[in-house]
């Protein structure tokens, strides 16, 4: 029997032809374009992001109404941008993914409404959303309905922020106020050479300011990695990229409402790392690599560093510890001394308020010798900064944990996960020394009287030295009143913070009713 | 208070701790000296006290006497102890510590040169009636000369070029229709090898054992022997394996070779302890070799059938004092095999296995003894022996002593580095081994080999798993009231996977390094330099150190490749982002 189109076997038909052709509506040329330059198709990358056959597709029939510039002569189905569902080991993620083959991957009004329509249900059932940006920006011919679509989204990202994980990933462009979707999510990840964002392009820099400047300069994915921190995270290629965030995924929960997953570790809980014992180097001046000392402690030595590459003198992360996903906060000895200054605050900052939206509690290692002194950090405003650090830290209630490893001086050691701002259980290594100040610049300050009036002023201040050392650079004056929990041997690190934290994880923690709190921003 | 109160160690390792645990016992301060590789090393830390002597490599360290005298007169040490190996058979050094007033825990300089030298030693043992492998002690001239020897001496003989060693320049001849062309090779080896063509002629011995006689000698004139130990099983002339008493030796023997080794020390004015080596041949003939002029590795067995304490022995000959008993007071009780743990990889042909030891459990129970200079998570740097322990056992018999042997080898735990503990459980159950057989081949043999990879105990925990989605797991079960060890294989976490993707990648370099600049992060003051131009340096290497806030900060290269252009010098103040050289990534730009 011949199938017409009134048959049923016709409509089977006619629904397998439709499906095939809303998967090829990109032109041969687009595609081979974009094979060209390295990038996998809208939705390949899903199938490499989701689960192996996970991914669902909604609204792929889905066509632009717009009439004018003749745009009805071009209607393909599920317009520019691939939506849907899947699972990432197994959990539930909601995606969207933009199609650069189609309409350079521009933004139309329902182009946007299929976005929208996916936050919504990622918002309703609580699951990630994970985003794909490949888009050239606004879809011209539809006006201002585009930047309604735009804002649309916008209002949802901040709808969801510290409901549901948001996750960017920029595969391609991203420019104008594109950006500022992926902006208010969690997390940006960046490919390496075939991405980038910036709010306007190099020509109009030179139009505007006279700057000569490349895409890759001006806001490439190691421009935005080390320069501007836009993105937390850079891959070498769109594979390593989707395994990246697909890794991510597995630190954090559902949504703000449910503990991150579990994971039984392959490392003991009562491992000793004896390493640990000797790795802060006798000379207090000299620097050490905190990454050595979170890589000894966590479970199998795996960290899933953010920001690696942007205010190196703050580590921050994500790792487990005894299979409990938590989020790292470390000063790095090796980088300007670990010092605080602007861009370390505000990207300690950002990662703890985010590890505290999503239940991950924290640990944080202690080594500052203080905030970075000058006129270019006070004239920026460090103040203001370096506050958004203290605020996140005291208003997070999440477990904190903190283990000073040498240094913790000043307000930087109140900012650092203090128990005066409600960490549950502060520990010191015995080469801590918690004090207001280094001894050398409290001498100079407390005995600046004596040391004027000292017939030889350069060997009574070595001996005053040696003598605060003795009494105050330790652990142990902090100890005494009872600021660190303990003292510990650097070895049984790992096994002490795993008993403490699993002793912290059931704290509930109520704030008073408010809007929301007003952090310096 | 001891014989002297402060005494230098001048070895690391094992030894150094055996040593150590002796003085102690004297009520002797122990003094250590290390190198920059060894500061986290057991002995420094089982030292009363410790003194650097000098970067890793040990010709920088280990084997610089001056520093060594200078580090003991710095701690007030009264005498020197060498230990094996370094410069324990280096007369210069004995002399370098006599003469800074110090006393040398060893014997007299002039029996290390002699017997250091091994055409002298043989003259002077051949003159004081030891006997010698029957052979020339001046070198053979032609064919004919080797052919006529052979008539006198029976075949088969062994031609040796005189510099030879490592089996280089070393030929064995059955029967004279051979001797032309052997000859002719081992002067043409000698030639190439050791700019040496002069050969010698001994007679060659088919499987023969490798006996030892321990010997210890008092500046009082006494001399006395201690019984031997059997070396046979070796590797290239590596010990592994050792045992007193010989398989091979009965009293008789033992009294014979006994005198022997008495002889050769006397020979040379003997004082501390000393070793006769030599080789027994299937017939029961004893010949010398040459002589050890200092402690053995092996010591440890014939203390255990001794009751004596050999280093003591020696600390108290030094002092002047006479031994502490006569050969009649000598007594020999039950069997005792010494087996070396070195951290090597037998699969790789004892390739060392350098690392950092990451599980480590030592055995115990009757019996057994273990010197060791490691503890967890002790490094066995790659600059030295790869030595980790020995593991000593006594019981009535070889037949215990190999069962103990077996049952204290399951028991050693050690993880993070491939060790020995699997070859030493397939060798001693072998039957060549049960049976107290030479074992001539069984060493390099691809059956023990085998056997070796399948007793080896399982890799260390910490170890992450490198393929495949399933970790093993040890764990205890019981069945019936019956209790099981067994390995459980747990599916990994799914996101182990990438975990180690991730790893491996940030292993292959920090990607998108496109700049070749390398900036100063801060402002600061230059230290040090570390490189110069044309220098090929690896990512993460450190170029220079900037001091900033008192912190001395490492500037590394960020990617791999040669550094030009460098643009700051120690003690020059730099600001945040001033270029501090260029890492090019070389090979592209030099055409050809």
């Amino acid at each position: 029997m011949a199938a017409t189109e009134d048959s049923t076997a016709g409509k089977l038909e006619q629904l397998r032809r439709l499906r095939e052709q809303a998967l090829h509506e990109g032109s041969e040329k687009a595609v081979e374009r974009q094979r060209a330059r390295g990038k996998l198709l809208a939705r390949e990358r899903l199938e490499k992001l989701l689960d192996e056959g996970s991914f669902v597709e909604l609204d792929r029939y889905v066509r632009h109404r717009t009439a004018d510039f003749g745009m009805l002569e071009n209607r393909p189905y599920g317009d520019a941008v691939v939506t849907g569902y899947g699972a990432i080991f197994g959990r539930k993620v909601f995606v969207f993914s933009q199609d650069f083959t189609v309409f350079g991957g521009s933004l139309s009004e329902v182009f946007a409404d299929k976005i929208c329509k996916v936050m919504d249900l990622a918002l309703k059932y609580g699951c990630p959303v994970i985003g794909i940006n490949d888009s050239g920006g606004a879809r011209i011919q539809e006006g201002v309905v585009s930047l309604a679509g735009y804002a649309e989204i916008f209002w949802r990202n901040v709808q969801a922020s510290g409901v549901i994980p948001q996750i960017s990933l920029i595969m391609g462009p991203c420019a104008g106020g594109a950006v500022y979707s992926p902006a208010m999510t969690d997390f940006v990840f960046m490919v390496e050479e075939t991405s980038y964002m910036f709010i306007t392009g190099p020509d109009v820099v030179k139009t505007v300011t006279g700057e000569e400047v490349s895409f890759e300069a001006l806001g490439g994915a190691a421009t935005h990695a080390a320069k501007s921190g836009v993105a937390q995270f850079i891959c070498p290629s769109e594979e390593a990229c989707l395994e990246d965030a697909r890794y991510l995924v597995s630190f954090l929960p559902q949504n703000n409402a449910e503990p991150p997953p579990f994971s039984e570790p392959n490392d003991a809980v009562g491992l000793e790392d004896p390493s640990l014992d000797s790795l802060v180097p006798d000379n207090p001046n000299r620097p050490y690599d905190i990454k050595d000392v979170i890589c000894r402690v966590v479970d199998e030595g795996d960290f899933l560093e953010v920001h690696e590459r942007f205010a190196e003198n703050i580590v921050c992360g994500f790792a487990r510890l005894g299979g409990h996903s938590v989020g790292i906060v470390g000063n790095q000895p090796r980088v300007l001394a670990g010092v605080l200054d602007i861009d370390s605050s505000v990207k300690a900052a950002r990662f703890v308020r985010t590890c505290d939206a999503f239940n991950v509690p924290l640990v944080t290692f202690v080594d500052v010798p203080g905030f970075l002194p000058g006129t270019d950090q006070e004239w920026r405003g460090i103040i203001r900064h370096g506050a958004k650090l203290l605020y996140a830290y005291s208003e997070a209630t999440v477990p904190k944990l903190a283990v000073i490893t040498r240094k913790a001086y000043g307000g930087a050691y109140d900012v650092m996960s203090s128990k005066h701002i409600r960490a549950d259980f502060n520990f010191a290594w015995p080469t801590a020394e918690v004090a207001v100040m280094g001894p050398e610049g409290a001498v100079n300050i407390v005995f600046r009287d004596e040391l004027a009036e000292a017939a030889d002023p350069e060997t009574r201040r070595a001996e005053l030295i040696e003598d605060y050392r003795e009494r105050f650079a330790n652990p142990y004056s902090a100890a005494e009143r009872g600021y660190v929990d303990d003292v510990i041997e650097p070895r049984r690190t790992r096994p002490v913070l795993i008993d403490a934290l699993e002793t912290a994880l059931p704290k509930r923690e109520r704030r008073p009713p408010r809007k929301h709190g007003n952090i310096p921003l | 208070m001891g014989v002297f109160s402060k005494v230098l160690v001048a070895n690391r390792g094992e030894i150094a701790v055996r040593i150590f645990r002796t003085l102690r016992e004297l009520g002797i301060g122990a003094v250590a000296v290390y190198s920059e590789a060894d500061r986290d090393a057991l002995h420094v830390q089982k030292a009363d006290e410790a003194y650097l002597i000098g970067p890793g490599p040990a010709a920088e360290s280990y084997l610089v006497s001056a520093r060594i005298v200078e580090a003991a007169t710095l701690a007030g040490a009264e005498a020197i102890h060498p230990g094996y190996g370094f410069l324990a058979e280096n007369a210069r050094f004995a002399r370098s510590v006599l003469e800074a007033g110090l006393v040398w825990i060893g014997p007299p300089p002039e029996a290390i040169e002699l017997m250091g030298s091994k055409t002298e030693a043989r003259t002077r043992m051949q003159a004081a009636g030891v006997p010698i492998i029957p052979g020339t002690t001046d070198p053979v001239g032609s064919a004919e000369e080797v052919v006529s020897l052979g008539n006198e001496l029976g075949y088969p003989l062994l031609i040796k070029a005189a510099a030879g060693g490592g089996g280089k320049g070393m030929k064995v001849v059955r029967g004279p229709e051979e001797v032309a062309s052997a000859f002719e090779s081992a002067e043409r080896e000698g030639q190439s090898y050791f700019a040496n063509p002069a050969v010698y002629v001994e007679r060659y011995l088919e499987d023969p054992r490798h006996v030892e006689v321990q010997v210890l000698a008092d500046g009082q004139g006494n001399v006395i022997h201690l019984g031997e130990r059997d070396c046979t099983i070796q590797r290239r002339h590596q010990k592994l394996v050792e045992e007193t008493p010989s398989p091979a030796v009965d009293g008789l023997l033992r009294e014979r070779i006994g005198a022997i080794a008495v002889d050769a020390a006397r020979a040379v004015g003997y004082r501390s302890a000393g070793t006769i080596e030599g080789l027994l041949s299937p017939e029961g003939d004893y010949y010398f070799m040459e002589m050890n002029t200092r402690i053995q590795v092996e010591h440890t067995v014939t203390e255990e059938v001794t009751g004596l304490d050999l280093v003591r022995e020696q600390v108290l000959v030094a002092a002047g004092e006479p031994l502490s008993l006569s050969q009649a007071d000598v007594r020999f009780q039950g069997h005792a095999i010494e087996c070396r743990i070195n951290a090597e990889d037998v699969a790789a042909g004892f390739l060392p296995s350098p690392g950092v030891i990451s599980a480590y459990r030592e055995p115990g129970g009757p019996g057994v003894r273990v010197d060791s200079g490691v503890a967890c998570g002790s490094e066995i740097p790659p600059l030295y022996d790869p030595m980790i322990a020995k593991l000593i056992v006594r019981g009535s018999d070889r037949e215990h002593a190999r069962q103990r042997m077996l049952r204290a080898l399951h028991e050693f735990e050690i993880g993070g580095v491939k060790s020995l503990l699997g070859f030493h459980r397939a060798l001693l159950s072998h039957p060549c081994f049960v049976a107290g057989e030479t074992c001539n081949g069984l060493v390099e043999s691809d059956e023990l080999v085998r056997r070796a990879a399948e007793l080896e105990p399982p890799a260390a925990p910490r170890e992450p798993a490198v393929a495949g989605t399933a970790r093993p797991r040890e764990t205890t079960v019981e069945v019936d009231g019956r209790r099981f060890e067994v390995r459980v294989l747990v599916p990994e976490p799914p996101h182990a996977g990438l975990a180690r993707r991730r790893r491996e990648r940030a292993r292959s370099g920090p990607s998108g390094a496109g700049l070749d600049a390398v900036v100063s992060p801060m402002q600061g003051t230059v230290l040090a330099v570390r490189v110069g131009n044309g220098d090929a340096v690896a990512s993460g290497d450190v170029l220079c150190i900037v001091e900033a806030m008192k912190m001395e900060n490492e500037v590394r290269a960020h990617r791999d490749g040669v550094v030009s252009g460098l643009a700051v010098s120690p003690g020059e103040a730099v600001t945040t982002g001033q270029v501090i050289c260029e890492v090019g990534s070389g090979g592209d730009d030099t055409p050809g």
